[in-house]
C-alpha cells in the first residue's frame, strides 16, 4: 500500500509540472470559490429584502458614493503593515458584532489615530443606556490590553435600522 | 509700488540677508499681490530695524536666551483656545441623546455601569493572561499588560515575604513571617518594619480584592463583631473604615518578637493605632519609645498631635498637650512639615475658643520655618474661624484675607483635606450672604490645576448645591439664569431643593414668565414627582393674573402638569391631588379661558374627595357669565349644594340676577335655595 501511495503522488507531482509548463494554467482549486465580482453585492431579488445604504451600493463605488470603512496609513508609499491592520480589522468587527450582538445598525467604521484606535458604531435602541455603558467599558479595556494601544468607542444609536431601499 | 520696490531691492540686495532673499523668492514665485505687500512690509521693517541702531548710540543689543519650548507646548496652546462646552455632557459619556443622562442619578449609574464594565474585562485579562502576553507597543506600556495576581516564589524565604508585601497581601505575608520565624531564620530589621507598616496601614485586614469574590465571604466570617452585611461591598468599605484596632492583634505580636526595635517599627506601630482608634494605646507606646531613648520622627508627631484631642477633655488641656509634643519635636531635632501644621490645625478645630487664639501665632511660626500653606489649611482655618450653625460675628474679613492669599494660585494635592476646602469656603459665603467672595472661590476653581482638588461627585454636588443657593438669594434673576445655562445640566443636576430656590427668585423679581422652561427642565431632571414642588409652582402660577400670551403659556403647563397627576402606565399613582392644587390648575384654565378642560377638572373634585372653595366657584360663575352658557350656570349650583358650601345661597341670588332662566331652572333654584335655608 505504501508503494501504491508513492507511485500515486509522483503521478500527481508529474501531471501538475506538466501543467504548469503547458501553458494552461488551471490549476487545483483547494478553498472555496470567492469570486470578486460577487463580493460584498446584495443582488436586487423581489424587492421585499430592506438593505442599508452601505449594502446597497458596491465596492465599485468606493470612494464615490461610500466612504471607507477602514481607515490607516499603511497603505501608504513606505509604510508597512497592512496586513496586520486587516488581521485587526477583522478581528474587531467579529468581535463587536459578538459583544453588541443583535444591536449594530451598520457596519462598523474603524479609525486609526496615531497610536489611538477609535471603533465608530451605529446602534440600534434596544438596550438600557446603562447596558450600553458596561459593554462600552469592557470592550474599550479589553481591546486596549489586547492590542497594547488606547481604544475609543464612539457610538450613536438610532431607533431602529435606517433602510435605504428595498432590493 | 513696484518701483519702490526695485529701488528697495537694488538698496539692501548688498546687505540681504538669507532669510530675506527666501522670502522674496516665496512671495514672488507664488502670489503676486499678496508677495508685493509683505515683501513691501518687510522692506519697511528690515528698513527701520537698520537706521535704528545707526541713530541711536552703540547700546548694547541684549540678544535674550533661547526660549525652549516643551514636545506639548503647541497642544496646550491649542487646548487654551478651547472653553468648556455647556451644552455637552461629561467627557466619560456617549455624544448621543440616548446616552446623554439626564439626571444626576442617571449619572451615577452610567459612570458606575461604565466603571463594572471595566472591572469584568480587567477579571477576565487577570483570569486568562496567556492570552494578553504578546507585546506590540514600543515603548513598552506596563499598564496594559495583565496582572499578577497570585505570589511567584514558593518557598518560605524572605524575597518571597518582600514580594508578598509589595502585592499587598497581608494575611499571607503574616504567615510567611511565622513560617520563617519558626524555620530559625532570622528575618532582617528593614523587612519586618516593611511588614509592620503593611499590617498597620492596613489594620490586620486585607484590602478589599474586587475581582476575586469568594475571598470576601472568607473574610467577613473572620471579622466578628461585625453586624451581618446585606449589601455587600458597601457595607464592607465601610466595615473597614471603621475597624478598630483590636487587642492582640498581628502587628503588637510582631513587634513585641522583635529584639531592638528602631524608630521605624515604633512609628509604624504608633501610626497604625492611631489610624484605627487606639489613641491612649498610642501614647503609651510612645513614652516606651522615650524610654529606650530613642527618637521619634516626624511621622509619628503628627500622628500623636492628630491623637491628641481625642485623648483630653478639656480645650487648654487638648492644646497644652499639642505644645508639650511641640516642645518634644524641637528638642528632638525633628523639622515639622505641611502635615504637622494641618494636623495641628485641625486638632485646634475642637478646641474652641483657644483655637481662635492659638491659630494665627502657629502658622506665622510654621511660616519661619518655611512651610508653605495647602488648600487643607486653608479650610482648617476656616472651619475655626466659621463654625456651622454659629451666628456670625463680624468675622467677614477672615474669608476675604483667606482669598487674598489664595487667589491666583494653582494648587497641587498634597493633603486628603484640601478637597474640603471648596465646599467649606462656600458653605461660609452661604452663610454670610457674601456674593463676590463666592465668585472669588468659583474663580479659583478655575486656575491651573485647582479643579482636581473640588472632590469627588458627591461634594461637587455639595458645592454647586451651595453656589446655586447664593446666587437664587442675592443675584437678579438674568445672572441666575447666565449661571443657569451654564452649568446645568452639563456640570451639576440640581437638586428639588435648588429648584425651589430658583422658583423663590423667579417670584421675587417677577419673571413668573418663565415657569413654563422651568417645568420643563423639572420634568427633565426627574422632579416632576415631588408634591411640594409641583404645588409651589401651580400656586405660583395660579396667584396673579398675567397678560394673553403668558397666560396660554401657562394654560399649556397646567395640562401637562394634570397629565403627572393621572394615573401612571402602571396603575402607580405618583402624585396626591390636594383642594389647593386643583384649586390653583382650574384656576389657571380659567384664566385663559379653557372652559371645558376647566369643567372637566371640577369633576375630580368628587372622585377625590376634595373640597372646592367659594371664591373658586365664584370665579367660575364669572367666567360662565362672560360666556353666557345657562345650564352649566345652574349645574354650578348643583353642585356647590352638593358639597354643602356655605355660599351656596350667595351663589343661587347671583345666578338668578344674573342669568334668564327657564321655569323649570327657576323652580330647581328656589327648592335648593329652600334646602340650603333648612340646613343651615
Amino acid at each position: 500500500m505504501a508503494t501504491s501511495l508513492v507511485r500515486q503522488t509522483k503521478l500527481l507531482s508529474i501531471v501538475t509540472s506538466q501543467l504548469s509548463s503547458a501553458a494552461c494554467f488551471r490549476n487545483i482549486h483547494c478553498t472555496a470559490a470567492c469570486l470578486k465580482n460577487r463580493a460584498a453585492r446584495i443582488r436586487v431579488a423581489k424587492g421585499d429584502k430592506p438593505v442599508t445604504y452601505e449594502q446597497a451600493y458596491h465596492p465599485h463605488h468606493i470612494g464615490h458614493r461610500k466612504g471607507w470603512l477602514s481607515q490607516h496609513t499603511s497603505n501608504l508609499q513606505g509604510e508597512d503593515g497592512a496586513a496586520e491592520r486587516v488581521v485587526e480589522d477583522v478581528f474587531i468587527r467579529r468581535f463587536m458584532y459578538g459583544t453588541f450582538h443583535g444591536c449594530l445598525a451598520d457596519e462598523i467604521v474603524i479609525k486609526r489615530r496615531g497610536n489611538l484606535l477609535v471603533i465608530c458604531a451605529v446602534m440600534i435602541q434596544k438596550l438600557l443606556p446603562s447596558k450600553f455603558y458596561f459593554l462600552i467599558g469592557y470592550t474599550e479595556e479589553l481591546l486596549s490590553h489586547f492590542y497594547k494601544c488606547p481604544v475609543k468607542i464612539e457610538m450613536q444609536t438610532v431607533e431602529e435600522k435606517v433602510v435605504y431601499k428595498y432590493l | 509700488m513696484a518701483s519702490s520696490c526695485s529701488q528697495a531691492l537694488r538698496h539692501h540686495v548688498c546687505k540681504s540677508s538669507r532669510l530675506l532673499r527666501v522670502h522674496l523668492q516665496k512671495s514672488w514665485t507664488n502670489r503676486s499681490f499678496e508677495g508685493a505687500v509683505c515683501v513691501s512690509s518687510s522692506f519697511a521693517l528690515n528698513s527701520a530695524a537698520d537706521q535704528q541702531p545707526a541713530v541711536s548710540s552703540p547700546e548694547e543689543i541684549v540678544i535674550p536666551k533661547k526660549k525652549t519650548w516643551s514636545k506639548e507646548a503647541v497642544l496646550q496652546a491649542l487646548a487654551s483656545t478651547v472653553k468648556r462646552d455647556p451644552t455637552a455632557s461629561d467627557y466619560r459619556f456617549q455624544d448621543d441623546p440616548y446616552l446623554t443622562p439626564k439626571t444626576s442619578s442617571e449619572f451615577k449609574l452610567f459612570s458606575l455601569s461604565q466603571e463594572s464594565g471595566r472591572n469584568a474585562a480587567k477579571y477576565f485579562i487577570n483570569t486568562y493572561p496567556k492570552y494578553f502576553q504578546k507585546d506590540y507597543a514600543q515603548p513598552h506600556i506596563p499598564c496594559l499588560m495583565p496582572d499578577t495576581l497570585e505570589a511567584q516564589i514558593e518557598e518560605v524565604s524572605e524575597a518571597a515575604l518582600i514580594e508578598r508585601i509589595g502585592m499587598r497581601k497581608v494575611k499571607a505575608a503574616v504567615d510567611l513571617y511565622d513560617q520563617l520565624l519558626q524555620a530559625g531564620t532570622s528575618v532582617s530589621l528593614d523587612v519586618t518594619n516593611q511588614l509592620l507598616d503593611l499590617i498597620c496601614f492596613y489594620g490586620d485586614h486585607d484590602p478589599a480584592q474586587e475581582n476575586v469574590p469568594e475571598q470576601r465571604n472568607e473574610e467577613t466570617e473572620d471579622v466578628q463583631d461585625e453586624p451581618q452585611a446585606k449589601k455587600g461591598r458597601a457595607a464592607k468599605a465601610s466595615d473597614l473604615l471603621k475597624a478598630t484596632w483590636k487587642e492582640k492583634n498581628n502587628a503588637e505580636r510582631i513587634f513585641a518578637l522583635l529584639s531592638e526595635p528602631n524608630t521605624h517599627s515604633y512609628s509604624a506601630l504608633i501610626r497604625g493605632m492611631v489610624k484605627y482608634g487606639a489613641y491612649s494605646k498610642a501614647f503609651s507606646t510612645y513614652t516606651d519609645l522615650l524610654n529606650s531613648r530613642l527618637k521619634a520622627d516626624v511621622h509619628t508627631f503628627n500622628a500623636l498631635i492628630t491623637a491628641a484631642p481625642e485623648v483630653k477633655e478639656k480645650y487648654n488641656e487638648k492644646w497644652e498637650l499639642i505644645v508639650d509634643l511641640l516642645k518634644q519635636m524641637a528638642e528632638q531635632k525633628v523639622k515639622p512639615n505641611l502635615l504637622t501644621l494641618n494636623a495641628v490645625l485641625k486638632a485646634l478645630r475642637r478646641c474652641g475658643t483657644v483655637g481662635k487664639s492659638q491659630a494665627f501665632p502657629v502658622i506665622s511660626e510654621m511660616k519661619a520655618l518655611s512651610i508653605d500653606l495647602s488648600l487643607a489649611s486653608y479650610s482648617h482655618l476656616l472651619a475655626i474661624f466659621y463654625k456651622p450653625g454659629a451666628p456670625i460675628q463680624g468675622q467677614t474679613d477672615i474669608l476675604q484675607e483667606v482669598m487674598n492669599e489664595v487667589s491666583g494660585k494653582s494648587f497641587t494635592p498634597q493633603d486628603p483635606d484640601d478637597a474640603q476646602f471648596f465646599i467649606t469656603a462656600m458653605r461660609i459665603c452661604l452663610d454670610t450672604k457674601d456674593m463676590e467672595q463666592a465668585y472669588r472661590v468659583h474663580e479659583l476653581l478655575g486656575v491651573g490645576e485647582n479643579w482636581r482638588l473640588l472632590g469627588n461627585d458627591f461634594q461637587q454636588n455639595i458645592y454647586y448645591a451651595r453656589f446655586f443657593s447664593l446666587l437664587c438669594m442675592m443675584e437678579n434673576i438674568d445672572v441666575m439664569l447666565k449661571w443657569y445655562r451654564d452649568l446645568v445640566p452639563s456640570v451639576y443636576y440640581p437638586s428639588s431643593n435648588v429648584m425651589r430656590d430658583l422658583l423663590q427668585a423667579l417670584d421675587t423679581d417677577n419673571r413668573l414668565d418663565l415657569i413654563p422652561q422651568i417645568w420643563k427642565d423639572i420634568k427633565q431632571l426627574g422632579h416632576a414627582n415631588r408634591q411640594n414642588l409641583v404645588e409651589e409652582l401651580l400656586t405660583l402660577m395660579a396667584r396673579e393674573k398675567h397678560n394673553q400670551e403668558v397666560q396660554e403659556s401657562f394654560a399649556e403647563c397646567a395640562l401637562d402638569i394634570k397629565k403627572i397627576y393621572d394615573t401612571g402606565d402602571r396603575g402607580k399613582v405618583l402624585l396626591n391631588w390636594t383642594a389647593g392644587s386643583l384649586s390653583d390648575l382650574i384656576s389657571v384654565l380659567l384664566a385663559a379661558h379653557r372652559r371645558q378642560d376647566a369643567w372637566d377638572m371640577l369633576k375630580l373634585f368628587k372622585t377625590h374627595n376634595r373640597v372646592p372653595s367659594e371664591e373658586l366657584l365664584n370665579k367660575f360663575l364669572m367666567c360662565v357669565k362672560e360666556d353666557g352658557d345657562v345650564n352649566q350656570a345652574v349645574e354650578l349650583v348643583q353642585i356647590s349644594a352638593g358639597f354643602c358650601l356655605p355660599g351656596t345661597p350667595k351663589l343661587i341670588q347671583r345666578v338668578q340676577q344674573e342669568f334668564e332662566l327657564t321655569e323649570q331652572q327657576r323652580k330647581m333654584l328656589s327648592d335648593l335655595e329652600i334646602q340650603s335655608f333648612n340646613s343651615e
